[in-house]
């Protein structure tokens, strides 16, 4: 039995295809303008990473702010339950899935078996979000993928005051001309992104084991930096975090054949 | 889900504009229109001689470039249209404005009318904060004298019979909206709630005699249906102003159906007929405005509020509760606290969304609902 799950986000779309419980192929790719030409592009490469064609999927399950565009989907689930559910298979001890990705954060509580409790979201604005650190990277002309081990070597500690992504790139832009330290103001910025998500996650109690996803999660000074905002360790999840909502969907469409 | 309705075209056509055809027709005819934007207004006070009500509203707005030279952005977008549009002359047609005091918002849109524009008739009616006795002569008299303005300015008659005879239109009218919301109760409504509330809104931004053959022949059509089946959940709607149905069509296009509507523009317990008594028709409409009105405004009132959801749930079989609340309505902002906590310890799974006025973040509300029934298991 193969089953997919394909997660059509605002920056990036990811597809994983699984086959009796384990993954065959996972793929991420940046969006394009059109969430059904990412979606079938992710779907291409997976599909050629595990060496079959689009028939051979049994069932997949779309989710993201795309997944009604998604064409092979059969069904879809919200990205909050297939975090939940992503999360949760691969780690079964989590109670809680911090998820930042490109256009949102959001908090998830979950029960034994993956099932949302309750969830918070911020999706109003950029501030907490991955496009944020992604904005902020091209103010401070460094790589997105740098930005994690820039941040540990800072040395002194920065407040970066401005929440707004427009002003808070003001304010970088003013810090370098101060002559700065990019790791402090790097560091800052994953302490004030940081801050903001802990709040949000706060409102629901947080509960261990606590797990963060998404592609903010593969960096490394954010990881930290929302550990001392939460005051709890955050554990690793061991696969590639952006893909935990995908795997989420591809356990939904597993489910859903078996039932 | 229930085949597309081609009466409920009329009802959508009548919100395409304040100054809809109905409005011309009436207004063509003599009679004189006079808005109004809270619920302690009651409409059958507005109904009498050739008095008729409308429910200020602002459909379609884009945005409030206008208004926003006059109001905070911290006043809610509702308030802020209403004077974007008044200010682009979309109400030209009214001769009266009445308004009450219920927030600091619509105190400071008054303002700015009576500032900007200076109708001839606008009206503060200064209904009280809490229910009891002596309220209940205050709120008499505030009814009496704006009827006694409402007859020295318009020359409408306000007596006594004709009173009375605009409270039994009003009953006849509501009775048989409250007839249609009553399908809702079934375990397969036949009316979904954006087509409800489509009916609901267009009445009340319509002459409701002009409206109610519509609604009679809406009310045939769906008693012929065989009702919305395979919905994942039956859902409630609560909160402040909500006039634009594709906010409920958004929310139902996650399969689930809003069969009960609990704020101000919506019909629980909004469209309760009129216990026409012989007590002074102003003492009647007093107390009548009291019970059909639940506002956070009101103090010492939290428990009706409370109350009326949860066996507005019971009755309804609604399985969780949407709570939308305007930015920056104060009001309903602080009542959602307690609020939420007090549905949840009754064991009622609650939603609660920040929205603007005008429907807007379509992908996120989606989504929001979606997790919300995936949360109770749907």
């Amino acid at each position: 039995m193969i089953v997919a799950g394909c997660d059509v986000g605002s920056l990036t779309a990811k597809t994983v295809i699984m086959k009796n419980n384990e993954i065959l192929a996972a793929q991420v790719v940046r969006a394009k303008s059109h969430p059904e030409e990412s979606a079938r592009e992710v779907m291409d490469k997976a599909l050629e990473q595990a060496g079959l064609v689009i028939d051979e999927i049994a069932f997949c399950v779309g989710t993201g702010y795309g997944r009604t565009s998604i064409p092979f989907a059969k069904m879809v689930e919200s990205e909050i339950a297939c975090h939940g559910r992503g999360a949760q298979w691969q780690m079964p001890s989590v109670r809680m899935v911090i998820d930042i990705g490109g256009q949102d954060a959001k908090a998830i509580r979950l029960d034994d078996k993956g099932n949302v409790i309750r969830y918070v979201y911020n999706d109003k604005c950029a501030s907490g979000t991955g496009r944020f650190l992604e904005v902020m990277a091209d103010a401070l002309n460094i790589d997105l993928t740098e930005m994690g081990a820039v941040s540990l070597t800072s040395q002194n500690l920065i407040s970066i005051s401005n929440q707004c992504v427009i002003f808070a790139e003001t304010e970088i832009v003013s810090l370098v001309n101060e002559g700065k330290d990019i790791a402090d103001i790097v560091s800052g910025l994953h302490n004030a992104l940081a801050h903001r998500v802990a709040a949000l996650a706060k409102g629901i109690e947080l509960q261990e084991d606590i797990v963060m996803t998404g592609g903010v999660a593969k960096n490394v000074g954010m990881f930290t930096a929302l550990e001392k905002a939460l005051g709890k360790k955050i554990k690793n999840i061991g696969r590639d975090p952006q893909i935990n909502g995908a795997i989420g969907a591809a356990i939904f469409a597993a489910e859903r054949l078996r039932n | 889900m229930a085949i597309p309705s081609k009466t409920i075209k009329v009802f959508e056509e009548l919100l395409e504009s304040p100054q809809n055809r109905l409005v011309e027709q009436a207004v063509e005819s003599g009679r004189i229109p006079i808005g109004y934007s809270c619920s302690f207004v009651p409409e059958a006070l507005l109904m009498a001689d050739k008095l008729f009500p409308l429910r200020l509203h602002a459909p379609g707005l884009a945005g409030t470039e206008l208004a926003d030279n006059y109001l905070s952005c911290f006043v809610c977008s509702y308030t802020r249209g209403l004077l974007e549009f008044a200010m682009d002359g979309r109400y030209d047609l009214l001769k009266g404005w009445v308004f009450v005091p219920s927030c600091a918002h619509m105190q400071r849109l008054y303002d700015n009318l009576e500032y900007l524009q200076k109708p001839d008739f606008n009206h503060i009616l200064d209904v009280p904060r809490k229910v009891n006795n002596d309220t209940l002569l205050w709120m008499t008299e505030e009814l009496q004298m704006l009827a006694d303005k409402l007859a020295h300015h318009f020359g409408a008659d306000m007596s006594d019979v004709s009173l009375r005879k605009a409270m039994e239109q009003w009953n006849d009218f509501a009775s048989v909206v409250q007839s249609i919301g009553d399908l809702r109760k079934k375990p397969n409504p036949p009316i979904n709630g954006a087509e409800f509330h489509q009916i609901v809104m267009a009445s009340l931004a319509s002459p409701k005699d002009l409206i109610l053959p519509y609604i009679l022949d809406f009310k045939k059509e769906i008693e012929q249906r065989e009702g919305i089946k395979n919905s994942r959940a039956r859902l409630m709607l609560v909160g402040g102003h909500l006039h634009d149905p594709e906010f409920i069509r958004v929310i139902e296009s996650q399969g689930c159906v809003v069969v009960a509507d609990r704020f101000c523009t919506g019909t629980i317990p909004g469209f309760k007929t009129i216990d026409i008594n012989n007590d002074s028709p102003y003492k009647i409409l007093a107390e009548y405005t009291f019970a059909k009105t639940l506002c956070p405004r009101m103090m010492e009132d939290f428990d009706r509020r409370l109350n009326t959801i949860i066996d507005t749930v019971k009755e309804y079989n609604a399985d969780g509760v949407v709570l939308e609340i305007i930015k920056f309505c104060d009001l309903w902002g602080v009542d959602a606290m307690p609020l939420v906590s007090a549905l949840r310890d009754n064991g009622i799974p609650v939603l609660r969304l920040e929205r603007e006025y005008c429907l807007g973040g379509e992908g996120q509300l989606r989504t929001r609902v979606q997790a919300f029934i995936e949360s109770m298991g749907k």
